[in-house]
């Protein structure tokens, strides 16, 4: 008798969640709404969490000092489970359905990309957070993350400043890895900086020391790798293992407790670009953020309970944005909104001082981003 | 950096990745050489097993200890779902099984969300020290213990199932359960125990291999696959050709990765899987089971 095993298997998991999370209201005028989307479940999770107690205690700052021309904000808050497609969805609905004045929201340029493509369909601002880059069809959207160019050419500045001209490339297959290859090629003439050689490697690898020895070959001074948590923290593992004493720089995506938990053991010197609010103590007192992001970076402690970060501080901005637009315009027509925050100028958040224009819909400069590293276990401040 | 240097780190990536993708294998291969189905939940108990181990040595349990009451833990567990989930469907065809052990595997994953949360652990190498120099190449000598583990691992298995009466016994019901059940072997206790083996087995794989990865609730999945991949090449029910195939996957791999290009990784490894099932589908170390009697 012949057995013979057939696996075929299709797994199709559809999770609708549904039901809209509104914050407490407090005042009895009708508030602003604003939708948010957020990864709150899926790969992108740890990120959402952030981002949602970085928006709800911002609301709840504008709200307690009176809110904004006399109204509440209120979010509408939506879990994009970490996939376009819920992403799509919510958006359509927070504009059809909630009648939201504006979006913000959510991780990676895939997600928000398509919240981008809705929102400009239905011509509503939206105010992104990643590395999405704008078209200028998307007339609608801004993105107040910092640009993945800084993320590369914020070290390659500093990488000039120390005299170090040979660095090899060591990025994640994929469009991520693709991003951040063009990039570095970009920005390497301006810095002075020679690309000696660049491998690729899979982020759900159980080892990368094949990769590190052919770089290893070239004698680079340091190693580039976009690519954000485990592989990160894998790569950083590995080039320990092997004795190499050079830097290794890795995307603005790992400026977490998470991520400092992954490599605080490990002796490799690890870079990562970051924002202002991750090195509160050292600005200068007349760092023209130091004020916002110390007051947010206290109203968060006091309601969490732990350090706000990067990415809590980059979704308040967007609140902060999109509540400034509305101080402004005292409207609520997206067209009159859209220009209330192109014209944001000199405004003062926690990544950075926003100057928008109607070319410029992200605001920020490579001088507002930092570089952080390691020492005794915790985030220090480098450049 | 010498040539020679690079080849030989090219050799011990291989060694560290396979040493993963075997043990894992052994793990999948003991429930179907036992009950003939592929548990799709394995890679759960891969990361139960490592992070029930992180949560107690971070409680101060001494490492042995915590190993033990991990892989005594997770054992538990597989019994359990084998009692509760598994047993009121036995008679079902094997699809149903199979999507059964799918959502175990999903069930499994979110339970271990809730207790572990979503950030990644850390668990420490079960020896300190610095890694191993060969000719300039460097090994961490956690892959030492989980080859180590993994002869073990595969004596113990050898022993039980070709020495004692229960493994004998065990291995008839794969072969025939209406056989087996009329010389008076209890086939739901043999079913409970390959459960058991399996779980136990997979959450000691987790263990070894977790202080070179890092582990979090959905780490189970890339293990899962690799695995699949080394238990198909070596033969489905053969727990040696699993092994073999395991390191030879890591080994392969990573010699693509050095001499050829990393984005053809996978490529290699699934041309690699095909040709074994077009020219040998039962395996590299399958037994010819096409005979008509």
């Amino acid at each position: 008798m012949r057995k013979r095993l057939t696996i075929a298997t299709v797994v199709a998991c559809l999770f609708f969640l549904t039901g809209a999370v509104n914050t407490a209201q407090s005042q009895t005028k009708a508030p602003y709404k604003i939708g948010f989307i957020v990864p709150l479940t899926g790969y992108l999770s740890w990120l959402g969490e952030y981002m949602k107690k970085g928006a709800e205690v911002k609301v709840e700052m504008i709200n307690k000092a009176g809110g904004v021309n006399g109204r509440p904000v209120e979010l509408v808050t939506y879990d994009d489970q970490s996939s376009p497609e819920a992403a799509t969805r919510h958006a359509q609905r927070l504009i059809s359905r909630d009648g939201v004045v504006a979006i913000m929201g959510t991780g990676t340029a895939v997600v928000s990309g398509a919240v981008s493509s809705v929102a400009n369909k239905s011509r509503v601002p939206a105010v992104i957070q990643s590395g999405y880059a704008l078209t200028e069809k998307e007339t609608f959207t801004f993105n107040n993350a910092h640009p993945t160019d800084f993320a590369i050419s914020r070290p390659m500045l500093y990488f000039q400043k120390k005299g170090i001209k040979q660095v090899a490339l060591l990025m994640p297959i994929g469009p991520l890895g693709e991003l951040g290859s063009g990039i570095a090629r970009k920005h390497a003439p301006t810095y002075k900086i020679t690309i000696v050689g660049e491998e690729k490697f899979d982020v759900k690898a159980a080892d990368v020391t094949a990769q590190l020895a052919k770089l290893r070959a070239l004698n680079p001074q340091a190693i580039m790798a976009f690519t954000t948590g485990e592989p990160a923290a894998l790569l950083a593992r590995n080039m320990a293992q092997m004795g190499m004493n050079i830097p290794l720089v890795v995307s603005h995506g790992n400026a977490t407790p998470g991520f400092l938990k992954l490599v605080a053991q490990t002796p490799t010197m690890v870079i990562v670009p970051s924002g202002k609010i991750m090195a509160i103590e050292t600005l200068a007192d007349n760092d023209p953020v130091k004020k916002v992001v110390a007051e947010f970076s206290r109203a968060y402690q006091a309601k969490y309970g732990e350090p706000a970060n990067y990415y809590s501080g980059q979704q308040a901005d967007a609140v902060a944005l999109i509540a400034e637009a509305l101080r402004v315009t005292k409207s609520e027509d997206p067209v009159k909104l859209r220009d209330a925050l192109e014209n944001i100028k000199n405004f003062a958040g926690c990544n950075g001082v926003y100057n928008m224009s109607p070319t410029d819909h992200q605001g920020t400069r490579t001088e507002d981003m930092i570089l952080l590293t390691i020492k005794d276990g915790k985030w220090a401040l480098l450049d | 950096m010498s040539e020679l240097s690079t080849l030989v780190q090219f050799f011990f990536s291989g060694l560290t990745s396979g040493s993963v993708y075997a043990l894992i294998a052994v793990s999948l291969v003991i429930v179907y050489k036992v009950s003939l189905l592929i548990c799709f939940a394995q890679g759960e108990f891969f990361v139960i097993g490592a992070l029930t181990m992180v949560t107690l040595t971070s409680k101060g349990l001494p490492m042995p200890l915590a190993f033990v009451l991990s892989v005594l833990i997770s054992t538990v567990i597989g019994a359990l779902v084998e009692r509760i989930l598994i047993r009121p469907i036995r008679n079902s065809s094997v699809g149903n099984l199979i999507v059964m052990t799918i959502a175990i595997s999903l069930a499994l994953r979110g339970s271990a969300l809730l207790v572990w949360g979503k950030e990644s652990h850390i668990l420490q190498p079960f020896s300190a020290g610095k890694p191993l120099h060969v000719l300039g190449a460097t090994l961490q000598p956690q892959v030492l213990w989980i080859i180590g583990i993994t002869v073990v691992v595969l004596f113990v298995i050898w022993f039980f199932f070709e020495r004692t009466t229960l493994g004998v016994a065990m291995r008839a019901c794969a072969e025939n359960r209406l056989g087996a059940s009329l010389m008076g072997i209890s086939t739901q206790k043999a079913a409970l125990l390959s459960w058991a083996w399996g779980s136990g087995i997979g959450a000691l794989a987790g263990m070894a291999v977790a202080p070179l990865l890092f582990m979090q609730y959905s780490s189970g999945l890339m293990p899962m696959v690799k695995g699949f991949i080394a238990m198909s090449i070596g033969g489905l029910a053969s727990i040696a050709g699993a092994v073999v195939a395991g390191y030879l996957l890591g080994i392969v791999e990573a010699y693509t990765i050095g001499l050829i290009s990393s984005q053809f990784a996978d490529t290699i490894v699934f041309t690699l899987l095909i040709i074994v099932l077009i020219f040998k589908p039962s395996g590299l170390f399958g037994a010819t089971r096409s005979r008509e009697v």
